[in-house]
């Protein structure tokens, strides 16, 4: 079962007593069983350095010295205490774990010892508390929509807001929408005209997380329609916030109570069914960081993990397995395409690109580059939004040049920041397939009826 | 997921023959631990640069006597060497590999990469005086010469093809150099460099003048300790050139030949030639310890060709279990995020390097195992003390460690074999560094090696999968990609048993 006592000696929670000395010194977090496990491989470090040459933070800016000094080489001298400040620039993306040749776990390590030193400093920003607050968002938000959008599309709001929270000014910012997903689904006539029977396939669990219920309603829609087109009977549980802004903000105890909320939800709508995402950010929370970075052991999370799949890595095995109806539209086009760091840290290939390009006439062409920059909430950061943007640049570029009406992009904050920094509408993979199968207009490219 | 091939390793081998696959219309799937060799390599192709010495005594073509077959020697002409079969030690993998697959991979290697990443060697490829190395007889053409390249320690190196960047780097007798050092680059010292090149002569005779020169290039601002990689960002862009070109402005001298550490532009590898142009002197590389910027172009070029031409690239992916049917390799299971991913093929090759990369593996106990697939290794005993005894002996400057020579013996087809000598695995067919019979540090032939044993797989693969239409179909892999409408999943699955229920888990 999930062990509450743990939880309750992670650092952002109140440390009362003698477990909460052991967590001001950083002492829980070397006893975790991840933690253990992420310091064993550091062994392995061979300074061989393919990771710095990675990193897309070292490239661009001196207040992060790498992630093999700041990983392996600094952490055989933390016992417990943080080193130096310089942790904190490191972005979480993951990109040295999954380069690094010997297998260490050089992203893992960072996002503990960091936490560890926020638990250390007692320092967790306000903002960065707030921030995490996702769901809360969603829910203050929509019922105002177009007076919050408003607000934060306001220059002396941002200003302030900058000033006074210390979230970037100029940083993207999710775009409340009128109605909520649970508000469509309760109005919403299923379709019957399927392409195959509906719901000859049996049901499966659609996982949205906080932004695809609020922010992204538009792509929670089009992946249970495509869903449903194929045969699936989709079942949609009530469900909360996965914890990943808590859990890369430091704050494990906060993201790993979510996380086991929502993984007794997600259970609940049936068990043994294949879970299935459209935000390739938090499906990667439920099948890696909260076993390698926080260590959660508990019942449901280990019964949830192995069934939840990214959507177009569902759909890629589906056609795989020759499962998958051809039946799609021509669109003539040729756009750009960014796999987020957090999908590739799933290590299994860029399933979107192989789905996209089933559909006659659909070229992509892969951006090539680490990161956006945004990294779940570190682009937005007063201190950081530079070193995001100056990460994200060349993505930028490229975006605009290959198609400057749209570009393609699997997480939700990475689309934000694509679509302001590059000026070019930027839809999950899910939109591509949807408008094939013939259920919409491709944003950008095809005329809107 | 099914495809026609996997190929296992992200190293030099790795993308040669996962390339080679996907030009020839196959659906490729490259699983990988992580970033291959390429970016800790020197940026250079190896071949053969020399036999004896650590690398254990030569063939009886090298000498009779077992103290002349140790001495060490320089390879003036490798593929000669290797089409003299009785150079090379028995065991050793360019027996199996051979002259023809070797030349062949590494001229494919050059093209694939192209002429402003890696000059390939046309010349001499025919003729020669048919007297080979150490006198034995050579059947066809001497082959292209080794070159020499300084090392960053003004040591110098045999190396077969070398980037344009270091075309200027190659020491010629007579030749004067103007070695400059980059003060906040601390894996290069230009005196240490210039002292041991005006020290040494050179391997066929002759001598350089070399003289020493360190300027204070900052690289980023406000930073006085920045590695290989910052240097070579700074100087892709235009003011990094000339910010370098004007710290060097009126400093060489007329003849002198400017040699540089290998930072000359990551993304733009035609940042040599513009700095030799501002200069009025010819520029060269020298090739540093990783990470490795030359070495660093090839793995972009490769990832991205990779990437474009739609080889599923798997990286994070550790090769944690395999699948045998009937003595077949059918799958093999890469750890992922959630739950393991199977990958099924027609053909599978291993390329995962060998200790270093922690394909092959040895415990306190002497037992040594291929961690991949788990193939029978030569050169090894099943009792763990003896492999205790002969492979690693704590004599440093003693006979050569045994360990280097372990690994997969190959077929000429480079199918692994049993101690027995026959298949030890249908399905899969082994290249690399990986590969049992060889010192590659001490003999420099490392790439050699790698490119020469993806050409053999790649050919006996392609007559496996493509039947009638192999080797290559015209048109490469547009035409494929056009015939199937992208990847077609039917190919592969048709070629892959169906029946995962009779799969007989082995091992």
């Amino acid at each position: 079962m999930f062990d509450v006592d743990t939880l309750a000696q992670r650092w952002d929670l109140p440390l009362p007593g003698k477990g909460g000395q052991r967590v001001v010194s950083g002492a829980a977090a070397v006893e975790t069983a991840a933690h253990s496990l992420a310091r064993a491989s550091l062994d392995c470090c061979v300074k061989c350095t393919i990771c710095e040459t990675a990193c897309p933070v070292m490239a661009v800016t001196d207040l992060f010295p790498g992630p093999k000094f700041v990983g392996p080489q600094a952490e055989r001298y933390r016992n417990g205490q943080s080193v130096d400040h310089s942790i904190d620039y490191c972005s979480s993306c993951g990109t040295c774990t999954r380069v690094c040749p010997q297998g260490v776990k050089i992203a893992e390590l960072n996002n503990q010892a960091r936490a560890v030193m926020r638990a250390q400093n007692k320092a967790v920003p306000v903002r960065d508390r707030l921030i995490t607050q996702t769901t809360l968002m969603g829910k203050v938000m929509t019922p105002i929509a177009p007076l919050a959008n408003a607000a934060l599309a306001n220059r002396p709001i941002r200003v302030l807001m900058e000033k006074t929270v210390g979230v970037h000014r100029d940083a993207p910012m999710p775009h409340a929408q009128p109605q909520s997903l649970a508000g469509w689904l309760r109005r919403r006539t299923k379709r019957t005209d399927t392409l195959v029977p509906a719901g000859s396939r049996g049901p499966i669990v659609f996982f949205h997380g906080c932004a695809g219920g609020y922010f992204e309603v538009e792509t929670s829609k089009r992946a249970i329609e495509v869903l449903e087109h194929i045969g699936y009977e989709v079942i949609i549980p009530k469900q909360g916030c996965c914890g990943l802004a808590a859990q890369s903000n430091g704050l494990y105890g906060q993201a790993s109570a979510s996380l086991v909320r929502l993984c007794e939800q997600l259970t609940a709508a049936g068990k043994d069914l294949t879970i299935v995402s459209s935000s390739g950010s938090c499906a990667g929370m439920l099948k890696h960081e909260a076993h390698e970075i926080m260590g959660v052991e508990a019942q449901a999370l280990a019964d949830v993990s192995p069934r939840t799949m990214e959507l177009s890595e569902f759909l890629r095995d589906l056609d795989d397995a020759g499962e998958l109806p051809h039946r799609f539209r021509r669109i003539d086009a040729t756009v750009a395409y960014h796999a987020p760091c957090q999908l590739k840290g799933q290590n299994m290939g860029m399933p979107a690109i192989e789905l996209m390009e089933l559909v006659p006439g659909f070229n992509v062409v892969e951006s090539g580059r680490a990161c956006c920059g945004i990294a779940g909430t570190y682009g937005l950061k007063k201190e950081k939004y530079e070193v995001a943007q100056a990460v994200g640049g060349p993505l930028f570029d490229i975006v605009r040049e290959v198609n400057p009406n749209l570009a393609v992009c699997d997480t939700e904050t990475c689309r934000w920041q694509i679509e302001q920094s590059s000026g070019v509408k930027t839809v999950h993979p899910i939109w591509v397939l949807h408008a094939a199968y013939g259920l919409s207009r491709l944003a950008g490219i095809e005329p809107q009826p | 997921m099914s495809s026609d091939v996997v190929v296992i390793g992200a190293g030099i081998s790795g993308y040669a023959a996962a390339l080679r696959l996907r030009h020839a219309g196959a659906t490729v799937t490259l699983v990988t631990k992580g970033m291959g060799g390429l970016a800790l390599s020197p940026g250079t192709v190896d071949v053969l640069g020399r036999l004896g010495g650590a690398a254990g005594p030569a063939g009886p073509g090298a000498g009779a006597g077992a103290d002349e077959r140790s001495a060490r020697r320089a390879i003036t002409h490798p593929y000669a060497a290797i089409d003299a079969s009785d150079l090379l030690p028995q065991g050793h993998p360019y027996r199996a590999i051979g002259r023809r697959a070797t030349e062949a991979g590494v001229d494919r290697f050059a093209a694939l990469v192209g002429p402003d990443l890696l000059t390939a060697r046309p010349d001499c490829a025919a003729g020669g005086t048919g007297a080979g190395e150490g006198g034995s007889t050579v059947n066809a053409g001497e082959g292209p010469a080794n070159l020499w390249l300084p090392t960053a320690l003004g040591a110098v190196r045999p190396t077969l093809l070398v980037q344009p960047s270091m075309a200027a780097s190659v020491l010629r007798d007579g030749g004067r150099y103007l070695v400059v050092g980059l003060a906040r680059l601390k894996d290069f010292t230009a005196e240490l460099v210039a002292g041991n090149l005006n020290r040494g002569e050179l391997p066929g005779g002759g001598r350089v003048q070399a003289r020493a020169l360190t300027v204070d290039f900052e690289a980023r601002a406000g930073e006085s300790d920045t590695n290989a990689v910052g240097h070579a960002r700074a100087l892709d862009d235009p003011s990094g050139i000339d910010h370098l070109a004007r710290l060097l402005d009126g400093k060489v001298r007329d003849g002198e030949t400017v040699l540089l550490p290998a930072v000359l532009g990551l993304d733009r590898p035609g940042v040599f030639r513009e700095l030799a142009e501002r200069l009025g002197a010819p520029v060269g590389e020298i090739p540093l310890v990783p990470p490795s910027v030359p070495g660093l172009r090839l793995e972009h070029r490769l990832d991205r060709l990779a990437m474009a031409e739609r080889v599923r690239v798997v990286m994070g992916g550790r090769v944690v279990d395999r699948q045998v049917e009937r003595g077949r390799l059918v799958s093999v299971t890469s750890a992922a995020a959630g739950r393991p991913l199977r990958h099924r093929a027609g053909a599978f090759i291993l390329a995962a390097g060998g200790f270093e990369s922690g394909a092959l593996a040895i415990d306190s106990y002497g037992t040594v195992t291929d961690t991949v697939l788990g193939l029978p290794l030569a050169g090894v005993s099943a009792d763990g003390e003896e492999n205790l005894r002969r492979l690693i002996h704590r004599d440093y400057w003693g006979a050569p460690q045994g360990l280097f020579r372990v690994g997969v013996a190959v077929d000429e087809c480079m199918r692994p074999l049993g101690p027995d000598g026959t298949a030890a695995l249908a399905g899969v067919h082994a290249v690399g560094g990986v590969l049992a019979g060889a010192v590659r540090w001490s003999e420099k032939s490392g790439e050699g090696i790698a490119l020469g044993s993806a050409e053999a797989a790649c050919d006996a693969v392609l007559t496996e999968l493509g039947g009638a239409d192999s080797p290559e179909r015209a048109g490469g892999v547009q035409a494929a990609r056009a015939d199937t409408g992208g990847h077609d999943p039917d190919a592969g699955a048709a070629k892959t048993p169906e029946s995962e229920d009779n799969l007989e888990e082995q091992d």
